[in-house]
């Protein structure tokens, strides 16, 4: 069976930056720090540690009709928002972008860790103190459901294609653009929408104070933190925002003229089957190696390594380790969740979006807040100021809580 | 409670909730043709007239026959008497 080639042709994205992909190269390429004090939002909430974290924007929610928006939470729009961005990039702005693929050509895949955190807290919020089932809203549902972005997105923009939700933590979003790029290539699909989104919530960023992964010691210098790689490094930081990718067959974007970003060429995804939060440099090793391999392309062919390195002390020594036995110290590598903060489920996505941002810019933007590599993660080439280089083939990796892995190979198309 | 009464705090659900112009909200106008509302919105408004006029309407077979907002209106009210004639039987 003669698969099909998969090129990446819109991007949009929600971020602590700002809203649009303009704004998170310029934040990124401005060296900023997205990432503030919650202090006054979160101090009523006892033994919460970590008070800091990366907001997205506000958006004008209304701009969505009401059928559509009342199952919406803030994961959502900013899935929609992204999306249209995507579609508008693709197909020029006021365009119906499922207009221009067969019926049921057109999928969306999106990822996310959960359902809406804001919504699952007031209904329980909601029910719990009388027991009262009857005080809750019947839309609520829609917006705590796992796949709530993938199917508000898909009913709003009227996709009739595969439509589903990836949701692996922090590997969400990388996942769900495999799941595109697999299901184009496969011949299932003309084109998906693809990609994650999140949503800030106190309950989010405790779930990793209690295991001692988010940040703590900068509560009082919020842009100071997260520190990937860095020795004074204590944990993430918890960002939201949504990064949407549209993925389409190369014949299909050629026959249109399509812009095209890149082409996807590798991808794998897997477990490390030994531990539920612990990430395994032996598993993401494997990984890469597998995403290589299906991309037919050599370690050394790579420019330009985006890491996952969140700020976690276990998480960044293990990535650091895999880039070490892969790359040894001649690919560049840097973390953007120094600027932007740990988007978890939109991470990958939108991690991506910038990386693909700088392959088009010939361009590689650093870790923010690394001062000083930690021993641990010595032996990479860390990119600590921003450098001018060309950029024809990037590695994107992804790792989460349960062991899974995922990692996207990317090349340049000088000539569609 | 007067029907004029029960009608306006009917027409705030339907301009706040479901945000149907005021000037729609005629008895005549169909709730699904006319004012746009759908199946969801009716489980929803179901829960919002509860709650405003603190009645029981779920299990009501007569709301199955509910097409226009007059009929909305004239189901609600007669509820809101019948619940008004219990409390004054049990007082």
């Amino acid at each position: 069976m003669q698969l099909k080639r998969v090129v990446i042709t819109g991007l949009g994205a929600i971020t602590p930056m700002g809203t649009g992909i303009d704004a998170l190269q310029k934040g990124l390429a401005e060296h900023r720090s997205a990432t503030v004090s919650m202090r006054g939002q979160w101090r009523h909430f006892l033994n919460l540690h970590s008070l800091v974290a990366a907001p997205g924007p506000d958006l004008d929610e209304k701009r969505v009709p009401r059928q559509s928006r009342r199952s919406m939470s803030r994961m959502s729009f900013y899935g929609h928002d992204a999306a249209q961005q995507a579609l508008a990039d693709a197909f020029g702005t006021g365009s119906a972008g499922p207009a221009h693929f067969s019926p049921g050509r057109l999928g969306c895949i999106i990822g996310s860790t959960t359902g809406s955190p804001i919504a699952l807290n007031e209904t329980f919020e909601t029910m719990l103190p009388d027991r009262d089932i009857g005080k809750l809203s019947a839309v609520k549902f829609f917006q705590c459901v796992s796949h709530t972005v993938a199917m508000n997105v898909a009913q709003c923009l009227g996709i009739t294609g595969n439509v589903l939700a990836t949701n692996a933590a922090c590997a969400s979003g990388l996942q769900a653009v495999g799941a595109a790029y697999d299901m184009i290539r496969l011949g299932r699909q003309d084109a998906v929408l693809c990609g994650g989104a999140e949503e800030l919530h106190p309950s989010v960023t405790a779930s990793f104070d209690v295991l001692f992964a988010a940040s703590a010691r900068f509560n009082d210098a919020p842009s100071q933190t997260p520190r990937p790689f860095d020795r004074d490094r204590d944990g993430i930081v918890c960002g939201e925002g949504a990064g949407i990718l549209l993925l389409e067959d190369y014949d299909h974007a050629r026959a249109r003229g399509a812009k095209i970003y890149a082409e996807v060429i590798g991808y794998h995804t897997c477990a490390s089957g030994d531990h539920i939060s612990q990430s395994s440099r032996l598993a993401l090793i494997q990984c890469l190696r597998q995403a290589l391999a299906g991309a037919g392309t050599a370690p050394d062919e790579i420019d330009y390594v985006n890491a996952h390195a969140a700020g976690t002390l276990q998480g960044d020594a293990e990535e650091a380790a895999t880039l070490r036995e892969l790359f040894g110290g001649r690919v560049p590598v840097s973390s953007l969740k120094g600027h932007i903060g740990h988007t978890l489920g939109a991470s990958g996505p939108i991690e991506l979006i910038a990386t693909l941002l700088m392959m088009r810019d010939n361009v590689i933007y650093p870790t923010l807040n690394l001062s000083n590599p930690a021993s641990d993660c010595e032996g990479l080439r860390h990119v600590t100021a921003t450098i001018s280089q060309r950029i024809d083939t990037i590695l994107k990796n992804s790792f989460a809580f349960g062991g899974i892995n995922a990692a996207l190979v990317c090349r340049k198309i000088n000539s569609p | 409670m007067d029907k004029q009464q029960a009608t306006a705090r009917i027409a705030m659900i339907f301009e706040t909730e479901f945000e149907v112009a005021p000037e729609r909200l005629v008895p005549e106008a169909h709730l699904f043709q006319d004012l746009g509302l759908d199946s969801i919105d009716l489980v929803e408004m179901i829960g919002a007239l509860q709650k405003e006029f603190g009645i029981q309407l779920r299990d009501s077979d007569e709301a199955r026959a509910i097409r226009t907002l007059g009929n909305l209106q004239d189901f609600v009210f007669n509820e809101i008497q019948k619940s008004e004639a219990a409390d004054g039987i049990r007082s």
